[in-house]
Parts: C-alpha cells; structure tokens; sequence
C-alpha cells in the first residue's frame, strides 16, 4: 500500500514541488526554534546553585582614602562591625565584581598535567562567601582562617571544571602550577555548578580563590545577606553608614533578585520574539497548506466517485488523501533533516548534540503534526462525495 | 484599461474568500512585524534628540589595546581624549562626558534608582537638549567646583513630585546634595551614550577622573563647522592615535576611531568585527528567512488560484488574447491584492505600536510611523506582490488552450 502511495506522490512530484519546498522551509524555521527553546530548557532545569533571595549587592567605587595594609584592615574590621550590628544584616562577605547575575566577566586559564583550560571564570572571594549565598560542597571544605597560611594558594573548583581537569579522580588535594610552592595552587573543595548568568545561561568553569588581607586594598563589593523584614528604611540607614564611611566612593545597593530578572530578560526577550513570530509564521502556512490540499483533492472529484463506486469506504479515501499528504512531508523532511544533521555533526555554535537531536525529533513530530491536522479536514470532504454526483457528466 | 483589471480583481477575489483571507492573512501579518521592526530601528538610530547636529558630529567611544597575550577594550578615560582629542586642530567644538552609571537615593523611606552622568561645559552647546526649566551649567562653575546638577523630567517627577518648578532645590544623590540648574526632558535608555537621570560637572566627581591610564569611563563628541570637514576630522583624529605612544610595553598596537553615529553605536570594541557588519548581517539573515515562508506560501495560493481560472484564461486566449496581456493583468491584480493586504498591515502595525508604546516596557521609546516606515512598507508590499505573481503568472501563461477549455 505505503509503496503504492509512495509512486504515485513521486509522480507527481513536480507539481508538488512548491509543497514540499514550503513544509521544508517551515521545518528548518520550526527547527531553529526548538533548538534555541530545547537549549534554553536544559539550562533552566539545572539547580541554580545558590540561594539568592534576600542577598544584596553593595558595590562601592573609588579609593577609600587609605594607603596601609593595616590602617585599611582596621578600617574594614570596623565598618563590618557596625555593619553586623543592624539587626537586619545577618551576614557580609568581600566578592570580586563578578558577582551572581553581574554583566561583569573575568577569566583567565587553567594549567594541570600539560592540560589547559581557558576560559575559566575567577572570582575571588572572602570567607564568609559560603554562608552568604549558601553554596553547596561536593568535595573537600570551603575557605577558613588557616588558609592564611598555607603552604599553597587554596582554590576551590566547581564540578564541571572537575570533570574536565581530573575526571573521576577525587580533586581535593591537588596541585598545580608554577613556581615556587607558595604560587602553586592547591584544590580544598569542590563546589557544585552555580549559574552565575542567569537561570538559562550554561554553566562554565569556574574557580574561587580566597580574598586575603593584601587583596583588600582593591575590593569593591559587599555581598550581604538581610531578613525578609529588612525594608527601604533599613536600607537608607545601611546606605548612610557605607557612604559615609567611603567618602570617596560611589555607593550603590542592589538586590540579586532584581540581577537576576534583569540578566535572565537576555535571554527570555529574544525567545519570547522569536516564538511570538514563529507561531504567526506557522499559522500563515497552515492556513496556505490547507487551501492548497484543499484545491488538489477538489480537483480528483471524479477519481474519488469513481473509487466509492467501486466500493471503496469514505474511511480508506480519506485515509490515502491523508498518507498523501504525509508523504510529500516525509520528502521534505529527508531532505531537512539532511541539513539540519549539519548542525551536531559540524558542532556549530558549540552546542551539545543531544540538543540538536531532540530539537530535530520535535521538529519532525511537529510538522507530521501539522500537515496531519491540515490534510484531515479536506480528507473527511473526500469521504463526503456521492459517486453519483461525481460522476455526473459535466 | 487598469480600472478594467480593478474590476477583475475585486471580482475575482470575492469568488473564493478563502483563499482571499489567506493572502491578506498573510501579507498583512508579515507587514505589521517588519514595519513594527522598521519603526524600531528608525528610533533607535535616528531619533537625534538631543544630538540634532548629528551630520557634522563624530562620536569617539572606543579604546582598544592590542598585546601578546589579549586585549583590553573599553572605553578611553577622560587623560585620553583630552591628549589626543581635545588637542585636535579641525573640530569647532569638543565635549568629553562621562557613560552613565547607577546609584542610589532614599528619601521618605522610598529607594530611588538614579543613572548619574559627567559632562563639560560644551556638552550643552553641542547638544540641543530642551530644557523645560532653568539652563545648564557653565563654564564658571565647572571650574568653581560647585554641586550643581542638570536633572531629567522623570527624575523631577520621581524625587520631587508633581510640583511646580524645582530650580535651585537640593537633590541627594550619592549621598551628596546637588542645587538644580535645570530640568530637560527625559530620554529613551536606548540612547545609551546621552541618557541620563542626573547630568553633573566632571569637577564633582568623587573618582579622581584624571587618572593617567588609558582605559576609563569618557567618550567624546567632536563637531566640524560644516559636513565637508568631517572626513578631515576623522583623519586627523587617526594620525594622532597613530602617532600617540602606546600605554605600557605589554601592548602591542592600539585602536580608536572618531565614527559618525550608527558606527560608533553599534561598535563592540573589537577591531577585527565591526559592529555595523554583525548587525546588518543579523538583521539581514533573519528578515530574509522570515520573508521566505510568506512568500512562498503566496506562489502556492496564486498557483492555486491560477489552475482554477484556467477555463477563463482558456476562452480569453482562444478569442486571441497575447500571453504577454495575460501576465500583465495577472501582476497588476497580485499588485492590488498585496496593496490591499499592506493597508490592513498598516492599520494592525498602528494598533501594535499602540499597545507597545502603552506597555512601556523600554520608558520613553515613543514608536511612531514616519514616512521612511510607510515608504519601506510599501516597498516590500511591492517586491512580495511582484514575486508572488510572476512564477504563477508565468506557468499560466504557457496553459494549452485547448487543455484548459477541456471540460474539467
């Protein structure tokens, strides 16, 4: 039967050729669609990594006015005091200015066993980081007070950067680079992936050193995590005591809460555009791929009179108008999938292959979806027709 | 002979009102999203509020460092463009500001974001901002260092209310109190190199802007006297910057350049991929692709429509009609069926800009349909009726008479 269907379409193939080039068209749009959404998903689903609500950023620009080591240590040891004492204020740390959700980027390389890795987001951090965003260990601990004096530079990785540099091996513990031993770099623990861009960005390498008393005299921001009760009052008062401690600084308080919506709208926008679009597009050749099927089967009127004539039940005919239909689909599709195939196989844009591919399976679904739906109605039409009528003579 | 057509036409589409519907579903639909895109864009790019001497003015935002091991990129800092741009001999004016950056204010126990920005004094002469209240500040107190402010009407309306006029009353930004000089009226965010809440003199500024690097926080604005020395401009700023001394010994080349304004806009710091290629190649790319589909969607319908009046083309030929004759009624009623489509894509586009203007999602971006929107929807309404009929229009005209008079 199906062989039967396919020669008659492949007859005709030069009529349908416009059909078929049309649901070609429409599957690589509906295929660039899905890819970005399915792209998008994956990301989504992942855990966030931190907990972000209730967690402020208070970024500070320009010099405090302090040149000595010890007179800005002093400085700092008191300003958190007074800062601790806000009941609101339960806990503060030092943060490099790539905070979460932050538009700011920095990265360098990673060298271990003549692998390199770039690429690798560095943030630099104090202590306290962990209880402020609650960042969750796989591996090892976080910093401490006796990482002031270690014999290596503590550094902690994430699990996605473990997995490329050490595999399955445990990575805690570890040494790599250059130089004398205190520039070497030690591994104490391995966080779990944090989505620093965003809920739909990927997750990359990223290593965290420690803070320590010299790196001071360059910090600029404060993470801060507050109470849910903590208001635009509490927040005047905390505006006022920073500021007015750095007379010489730009004081600006932000909420990850707010980060976070704004970075993911990079995201959303474009997705939310492209869908909005995609769906008129599809609407548009629905309708057109309905008015055409529509035309053709009203053009065989006779072909079907004289097939129920002989005995053929309304069931079989629509269902072969049908399998028509779905058939020019299959070609284009055979030939779309051929192109979109391009995509794992060639790695663009450096997507993973599983992405393409459950893209490329709900694309085709999508568009056998489609021309069912179009096909169906004109379909029951057919199985409508009286041989009588048909066959009259015109 | 085309009131004839006219007829057909209007004749002939009333015969099948589906697929009527569908071309005008079509060609409407996808002329409301490129004139909505096109409405867009001619904001963003051409709106010259404040700039409007924009034809003789070169905007410079960028400086990039070249060494061995990568590059830094960003914009120059005010010691730069006052080494190598101020000094320049051709421009007749220069102002040197400052980006826009974040802070806040708390007053009455409510948290107001404020964008503050930097400027010199010719900032206000080269540019025509409107100033509902008051007048900038000038030359004489920048150099006396007073905390002066020039503020945009929302702001006014944010920190002061709804009240009568706010010059000479304090604003606290910063944590510092600055005296209103004026109040101008606001500007979309998409004006990114001149928006601004809070507009104050470089000489109040908290950062020592002075710093002797290269990279900072400035960009500059060079105005020529007229349209012709512009180019002049622009070659004397590249000979300075070719002959300026690099910043330290770990660079190797550098890179800056005075651009007219949509270079300079889209400019992403990166020598090697100019922002106007990556944009109109984008924007190309994807208007073309989502012109594919209408487009072929409407040969398929027109086809459609063709086979079904093969009887009638088959008597006009048979009674001696040129194929010739045929094609060009053919065109000129898919020329009246797309021109139909576009007015109703016009009265959709006008309804959307509608609804996007009232959802202030970016807040003054004011999207009106001006005439170089009107006139590209026309244009495209034209090309997609022109290349939707002539492959129909073609096949018809090779139908066998005597095949096409055959009773169906």
């Amino acid at each position: 039967m199906y062989r039967h269907l396919f020669k008659l379409i492949w007859n005709k193939r030069k009529q349908n050729f416009l059909l078929m080039s049309e649901m070609l068209v429409s599957f690589l749009v509906i295929f660039a669609v899905f890819t970005m959404l399915v792209y998008n998903y994956q990301n989504y689903r992942k855990p966030i990594g931190i907990d972000y609500e209730n967690v402020w950023v208070i970024n500070y620009s320009g010099d405090i006015g302090l040149k000595d080591i010890d007179s800005i240590h002093t400085f700092y040891e008191t300003l958190i005091r007074n800062m601790k004492s806000m009941p609101e204020l339960k806990e503060v740390c030092f943060s490099s200015s790539n905070v979460p959700f932050a538009q700011v980027t920095i990265q360098d390389g990673f060298d271990y066993n003549n692998k390199h890795v770039n690429g690798v987001n560095s943030y630099t951090v104090s202590d306290d980081y962990k209880d402020v965003l609650n960042v969750k260990m796989i591996e090892g601990r976080w910093f401490n007070k006796t990482d002031a004096v270690s014999r290596y530079q503590p550094v902690i990785i994430n699990d996605h950067l473990k997995d490329e540099m050490f595999g399955n091996e445990p990575a805690v513990g570890k040494i790599y680079g250059n130089g004398a031993d205190k520039n070497k770099n030690q591994v104490i623990g391995v966080v779990q992936d944090i989505k620093f861009k965003g809920d739909y960005s990927e997750v990359g390498y990223e290593r965290f050193r420690r803070l320590d008393s010299a790196g001071l005299r360059w910090a600029d921001r404060f993470l801060i995590k507050v109470t849910p009760d903590a208001d635009a009052a509490f927040e005047g008062r905390l505006y006022k005591l920073v500021a007015g401690q750095m007379k010489n600084s730009h004081v600006e308080i932000e909420y990850l809460t707010n980060k976070r919506k704004n970075i993911n709208y990079f995201a959303l926008v474009p997705m939310i555009i492209l869908s909005i679009v995609s769906c008129f597009l599809i609407i548009n050749v629905a309708l057109g791929l309905f008015g055409v099927l529509w035309y053709n089967i009203s053009r065989r009127r006779s072909e079907i009179g004289l097939r129920r004539a002989i005995g053929a039940t309304g069931r079989a005919v629509s269902w072969q108008l049908v399998m028509e239909a779905m058939i020019l689909a299959t070609f284009s599709l055979i030939i779309g999938s051929f192109f979109a195939m391009q995509f794992p196989l060639l790695n663009v844009f450096d997507l993973s292959a599983g992405i393409y591919l459950t893209a490329l399976g709900l694309s085709i679904l999508f568009i056998y979806l489609l021309v069912l739906v179009c096909a169906f109605y004109p379909g029951k039409q057919a199985a409508a027709i009286y041989p009588a009528v048909a066959l009259h003579e015109e | 002979m085309l009131k004839n057509y006219f007829k057909i036409a209007i004749a002939v589409l009333k015969r099948r009102k589906f697929f009527t519907f569908i071309s005008l579903f079509g060609i409407s639909f996808t002329l409301t999203i490129l004139i909505v895109l096109t409405a867009f864009i001619d904001k963003v790019v051409g709106d010259d509020y404040p700039d409007r001497k924009r034809e003789r003015s070169l905007y410079i935002t960028r400086l990039e460092e070249i060494g061995k091991d990568g590059h830094s990129s960003g914009t120059p800092s005010y010691y730069f463009l006052n080494q190598y741009a101020a000094s320049l001999k051709t421009p007749e004016k220069i102002t040197l500001f400052s980006g826009f950056s974040g802070t806040n204010t708390y007053i009455n126990n409510k948290k107001i974001a404020v964008n503050y920005k930097y400027t010199d004094a010719s900032y206000w002469d080269i540019l025509e901002y409107q100033f509902l209240e008051g007048k900038p500040y000038n030359r004489q107190q920048i150099e006396n260092g007073e905390h002066v402010a020039v503020i945009s009407d929302d702001m006014k309306k944010e920190y002061f209310g709804d009240v009568g006029s706010v010059v000479g009353k304090y604003i606290e930004a910063d944590n510092i109190k600055y005296k209103v000089n004026g109040v101008v009226k606001s500007l979309p965010i998409t004006s990114y190199m001149l928006y601004s809440d809070i507009y104050l003199p470089f000489t109040v500024a908290k950062t020592d802007y002075k710093h002797k690097g290269y990279l900072g926080d400035c960009m500059a604005i060079l105005l020529a006297s007229s349209k012709d020395m512009v180019s002049e401009m622009h070659e004397e700023y590249e000979q300075a910057i070719r002959k300026a001394p690099l910043e330290s010994d770990q660079f190797t080349s550098m890179f800056s350049h005075a651009d007219p304004y949509i270079a300079s806009y889209v400019n992403t710091g990166n020598e090697k991929n100019s922002g106007v290629t990556i944009v109109l190649s984008v924007l190309g790319g994807f208007i073309f692709l989502f012109m594919l589909l209408p487009t072929l969607n409407l040969v398929n319908i027109n086809i459609t429509r063709i086979m079904e009046r093969s009887s009638e083309i088959g008597v006009r030929k048979a009674f001696g009609a040129s194929s010739r004759t045929l094609v060009y009624q053919f065109i000129v009623e898919n020329i009246i069926l797309t021109l139909l489509g576009g007015m109703i894509g016009i009265v959709l586009s006008v309804i959307a800009l509608y609804f996007i203007n009232n959802a202030g999602l970016i807040s003054n971006l004011d999207l009106t349909i001006n005439f170089t929107v009107l006139f590209c929807g026309l244009l495209v309404c034209l090309v997609f009726g022109l290349i939707s009929g002539v492959y129909p229009a073609w096949r018809m005209s090779k139908l066998n008479v005597v095949t096409a008079l055959k009773a169906q």
